[in-house]
């Protein structure tokens, strides 16, 4: 038997080493230029818009016009070079650091609700770090972390993705601990999009057709009807941010404020905007203009058409990033891609929604433009995910 | 996955599948389908909702501070100044800001004290400071409302002293009335707001405000400016002056005199005198009674109003009311026999009767079943001297003569009927039988003046036509509006409305006028050194005892320069003088004209009569020898009385070089010392001439005649005197009397 078991075992290693050769092969391919230029492009923007936005409240807070947006710059050109190191790396190794991301952000998560420890700002507590030095989310690790190893363990899964035992099953209790400990913090809009994206992956992966469905009309009918009993008065939970976001002005000096000054920013700006930086709302009338209300100040400046052609980009962008994805050279690649993709997507939808009022508010930053270090390196180290996918993309069978 | 080997298992293929189909819808939703509703959302915040949220934004980030316009002035004729706008600030307090001073430990100023502080500066209650700093969610809270400089000097020197912030002062514009009082029911007031409530300052505001300017400031949510300029300026443009026809003297004298019959005669429902330019119908002046102050608009000035306001027995609204009305124009009354000069004029016009034309008077006269009395029996008179007895009958057949169609068209001819035209707000209509309507009765009725209301200006305007040639002129007050760099806005056009009559007729109006101050009811109205015209009037209203007492005069009666009317509401009946116009109103135009006539550059004619009675100026006579004192004195025509022993005369009272009375009395001191002491002021009112002058004389006095001089009916007495009886003046103070005919009807 052993000479057998030295055949398989060399047989294994042959293919293992053919496959690693293959994909070493493979991973020497070019990152995908439109999505590059197009990541570099919003970054770039981003940075811009940051700067015209956050100069007055940086002028009267730090003396320093400059404050905010020298600080996201350094992130970004520190992300940015992660990110293409990141896009050198055979993403086939991320398999390897699934379940170390796993674990090492439900520790930093766990870490961040000891009192004492995190970081507390506006009653969340949701940072770590040193104040005014540096500070980070470990919910946004914790998107990565999901992104890896949901990617990882579905890829593996194959057709048992359909079974309820192994498609779901293992993935609800790692869900459910990432959604209480976010809501410990508490952290509604991290937990959303956490959820969001692994239930997106679950559901890519290969859920049945009939969970997919009766889980979405699940969710839209819970949604629709907390919605209701709030409006009815009978439930009182979020009952202020219900209400606020069906009329901001019913109370607008004090809890709709921010909203009313939003849509204020948002609907003076018209067709063609007030001017790139000659926005006023920025003058301590927007509260968080520089972090997750961005959005209104560059509609206030740029106008309609300037938010459309910055929204184009981000299109652009997931776009072009699910392209990757349909062409990734496995599933595993596939996955991860659909994973950061949708984490873009979902960002930058429920910001701009809250942002124009189209949802109630929850605190979503918007990708590549919100203020934010280590949120904007990690969403350029999530880029440079999908590029190292799109390097072993295989070349078209017909020339 | 495309190039995956084909050994594959179906189940990977169908997993592939499946993962691929997914991702495909995946891309398609979270790439276009969800933005798709953004797009959706910032179309319609951005386009559809953009005004209205634009409105909101501008709203708060900019602050627009108000450059107020300087209100253009309002000047008489000579260019005195009526209206002027002069910068007063108003001192605000920001209860925002104040609370947050409050509260910053470096402030060294507490509350009361700032509160105290203020309410002595500004004379006003501390309370009303206190319940101002609580409202804190205000920026704007005004403590005075234009305060005068050295107030606003006060609280800024206050402020700089200990370091307030949140009081704070905006230069803006007070109106100021220099005359006060003068011209008011004309000139009219402004409001808080600076705005024109009433008067002229209301009917040429948009003359007079100018165009306000603006700074529009970008502002930040403290109300701080914005980092960068965003200013924008829209200059303010000064209102334009308006120049009236008014003429502050004769102004003055027209309120003066009215003043004085008002309470001499204790007219219930007020007066009113006009006076015109009888060649253009320019208002020289225009005065109402009761009057009130344009600096303090609100309270009432008169005694009588006060007196129903503290009895209970009216509103203070209604005495302002009352108060700011102007007679002229804002009442119509009937006028009485004044109106007969129209009933001449168009009677003479049409050739009904001409100036042969004598009428017999019996007394009364009958139409139909209804009887007119007359205020006398005058037998036959001639044209003349049924004007000057003011002669019922007369008139009546002067009027039916003329018949209902033409006495109609006369009356709408002069601008009876439809108003004068004045440029002024709130002329009234006069009240008028509709021409269908018109009986000979009436035309009877009217023919001397009753049955009818119109107001005083339409009234003067219609008589200054038959004195002046025939032309109606719209009697107006305002010659010319200025712009700030003097450029001419508005020119008043002094084309007449119509020649009503034709210039001989004028001619003949003038005659039977003059006739009538010189031999009639309106001898009172006699002014020495000029020929007067005029017309009295004594108009019943309605009521038993109730009249209306008027006289219309002008002057030079040959070639008229001056037209005025006179006219008290319901004077008092015990007053001792007997209410018609003759007694109560003539005699006020006479000083009236006696004034104004040479202000206004008229030449005195006088008579040879006149001439000996004329003023003359003393001759120096001290230092001569008293034979040639005497000699140069009777030269002149003045006595003499002479009190020492002495050869030559050391002193002369009064003194050499003033003009007094001819054939005053003039006392020369010969070494004797000139007594300082002073004269009592005797009582000479209802004493003849001649009493009045020895009573003037033995006290050291020298009097004056003024006023009718006439005394066919040996009834002339005076009627006023220019000092107090018992007042202590120098000896030889030159006492005015004015002359008059007590017992004169209408």
């Amino acid at each position: 038997m052993e000479r057998e078991d030295y055949r398989a075992y060399r047989e294994q290693s042959e293919r293992r080493r053919a496959v690693a050769r293959k994909s070493a092969e493979a991973a020497k391919g070019s990152m995908d230029l439109p999505f590059l230029l197009l990541t570099l492009l919003l970054t770039a923007i981003g940075l811009v818009m940051l700067f015209s936005a956050s100069f007055p409240s940086a002028l009267y807070e730090s003396g320093d016009a400059a404050y905010y947006v020298k600080r996201q710059a350094f992130f970004a050109a520190a992300g940015g070079t992660v990110m293409l190191v990141v896009g050198k790396v055979n993403y086939q190794r991320w398999r390897g650091a699934a379940k170390l991301l796993l674990g090492l952000s439900l520790f930093l998560l766990i870490l961040v609700i000891i009192p004492g420890v995190g970081i507390t700002i506006n009653n969340a507590t949701r940072w770590l770090g040193i104040e005014g030095v540096f500070t980070f989310q470990p919910s946004e690790i914790a998107k990565l972390a999901v992104i890896v190893y949901f990617a990882d363990s579905i890829s593996k899964k194959k057709e048992k993705m359909e079974d309820l035992r192994d498609g779901l099953l293992p993935y609800v209790p790692i869900l459910g601990c990432f959604a209480i400990l976010m809501m410990l913090e508490p952290h509604l809009s991290g937990t959303i999009l956490i959820m969001g994206i692994g239930i997106m992956l679950m559901v890519v992966g290969g859920m049945k057709r009939w969970l997919v469905a009766a889980g979405f009309g699940g969710v839209g009918a819970v949604a629709v009807l907390y919605v209701k009993l709030v409006e009815a008065g009978i439930l009182h939970y979020g009952e202020g941010r219900i209400l606020m976001w069906k009329d901001p002005w019913l109370d607008a000096q004090d809890t709709g404020y921010q909203m009313v000054q939003s849509l204020i920013s948002i609907g003076s700006g018209g067709l063609l905007g007030v001017g790139f930086g000659k926005g006023r709302q920025k003058f301590l009338f927007l509260p968080e203009e520089h972090n997750d209300f961005i959005f209104a100040i560059v509609c206030e400046e740029l106008g309609l058409i300037g938010a459309c052609i910055i929204i184009l980009v981000f299109m652009m962008l997931i776009l072009r990033g699910f392209w990757i994805a349909l062409h990734a050279r496995d599933r595993f690649g596939t996955l991860l891609v659909v994973g950061v993709m949708t984490q873009i997507s979902l960002q930058t939808f429920l910001n701009i929604a809250v942002v124009t009022g189209l949802l109630p508010a929850t605190g979503i930053s918007l990708p590549f433009f919100s203020y934010g270090g280590t949120a904007l390196a990690l969403q350029l180290v999530e880029m440079g995910i999908v590029l190292s996918v799109s390097r072993q993309i295989p070349a078209p069978r017909n020339g | 996955m495309a190039n995956q080997p084909n050994r594959k298992s179906d189940h990977i293929r169908r997993v592939n599948r499946i993962i691929q189909t997914r991702t495909f819808v995946l891309m398609l939703v979270m790439g276009v389908g969800v933005f798709l509703l953004l797009f959706a959302k910032l179309y319609q915040l951005q386009i559809v909702r953009h005004e209205e949220l634009q409105k909101m934004a501008l709203n708060q980030q900019t602050r627009s501070t108000e450059i107020t316009a300087s209100r253009g002035t309002i000047y008489d004729s000579g260019g005195n100044i009526l209206a002027i706008s002069a910068t007063a600030e108003t001192i605000f307090l920001s209860p925002l800001e104040l609370e947050e001073e409050l509260k910053d430990e470096e402030t060294t100023w507490s509350r009361e004290f700032l509160a105290e502080n203020l309410a002595r500066i500004l004379e006003i209650n501390v309370e009303s400071i206190y319940q101002k700093m609580d409202r804190t969610y205000s920026q704007y809270e005004v403590l005075k409302l234009r305060a005068d400089e050295d107030v606003a000097n006060e609280v800024r020197t206050f402020l700089n002293d200990h370091e307030i912030r949140g009081v704070y002062l905006v230069t803006d514009a007070k109106r100021y009335y220099p005359y006060g009082s003068l011209a008011s029911h004309i000139v009219g007031f402004v409001g808080d707001d600076n705005t024109g409530l009433y008067g002229l300052e209301a009917r040429y505001e948009k003359e007079l405000e100018g165009q306000t300017g603006l700074v529009v400031t970008a502002q930040d949510s403290a109300g701080n400016d914005m980092l960068y300029a965003y200013e924008k300026y829209y200059d303010a443009q000064n209102g334009n002056d308006v120049i009236l026809t008014i003429d502050t003297t004769v102004q003055y004298y027209l309120e003066k005199n009215l003043e004085e019959i008002v309470d001499k005669y204790n007219a219930a429902k007020g007066a009113t005198a006009i006076a015109l330019n009888v060649k253009n119908g320019a208002v020289l002046g225009m005065a109402s009674y009761p009057n009130y102050d344009l600096n303090d608009f609100s309270t009432i000035q008169d005694a009588k109003l006060k007196q129903a306001i503290e009895e209970g027995t009216a509103s203070l609204a209604d005495m302002q009311m009352l108060q700011w009305r102007n007679k002229a124009l804002n009442d119509t009354y009937e006028p009485g026999s004044t109106f007969k000069i129209i009933t001449l004029a168009a009677a003479l016009e049409e050739g009904v009767i001409d100036m042969s034309t004598t009428y017999h008077c019996t007394g009364s006269i009958s139409i139909y079943d209804q009887t007119i009395h007359c205020t006398g029996t005058h037998l036959t008179q001639t044209l003349p001297e049924t004007a000057a007895h003011s002669c019922n009958p007369a008139f009546v057949t002067f009027g039916l003569k003329l018949g209902q169609d033409k006495f109609y068209d006369y009356m709408d001819s002069f601008g009876l009927m439809g108003g004068s035209g004045v440029d002024l707000d709130g002329e009234a209509t006069g009240i008028f039988i509709k021409e269908e309507n018109f009986t000979d009765l009436d035309l009877a009725c009217y023919a001397f003046g009753q049955n009818f209301n119109v107001t005083p200006i339409a009234l003067i305007a219609a008589q200054a036509a038959c004195v002046n040639g025939g032309y109606l002129y719209a009697p107006y007050v305002v010659e010319q509006v200025l712009s700030d760099d003097g450029t001419v806005v508005y020119q008043h056009d002094n084309t007449p409305v119509r020649q009503v009559i034709s210039e001989e007729t004028s001619a003949k109006v003038r005659e039977c006028l003059e006739y009538v101050v010189s031999d009639g009811t309106g001898r009172n109205g006699q002014v020495t050194g000029y020929r007067i015209g005029g017309k009295t009037g004594t108009a019943d209203k309605g009521k038993t005892g109730e009249v209306v007492v008027s006289f219309v005069c002008f002057a030079p009666a040959d070639d008229p320069e001056v037209i005025l009317l006179v006219a008290l509401d319901e004077p008092a009946d015990d007053t001792g003088t007997y209410p018609s116009g003759g007694a109560m109103a003539a005699p006020a135009a006479s000083a009236i004209m006696s004034e104004i006539l040479p202000y206004l550059g008229i030449e005195p004619t006088y008579s040879a009569e006149e001439l000996l009675g004329a003023d003359a100026t003393l001759p120096y006579v001290t230092d001569l020898s008293v034979s040639e004192a005497i000699a140069r004195l009777q030269e002149k025509g003045f006595s003499y009385k002479i009190i020492g022993e002495g050869d030559t005369v050391t002193d002369q009272t009064p003194s050499g070089g003033i003009v007094i009375p001819g054939k005053s009395t003039v006392v020369l001191y010969a070494g004797v010392e000139k007594t300082e002491e002073l004269c009592t002021v005797p009582p000479l009112i209802g004493k003849t001439p001649a009493e009045a002058n020895v009573a003037a004389t033995n006290a050291g006095l020298l009097l004056r005649f003024t006023g009718t001089t006439s005394s066919s009916s040996g009834t002339i007495c005076v009627l006023s005197q220019s000092e107090d009886v018992g007042a202590q003046v120098p000896a030889g103070t030159v006492i005015t009397a004015q002359l008059g005919d007590t017992a004169v009807s209408d």
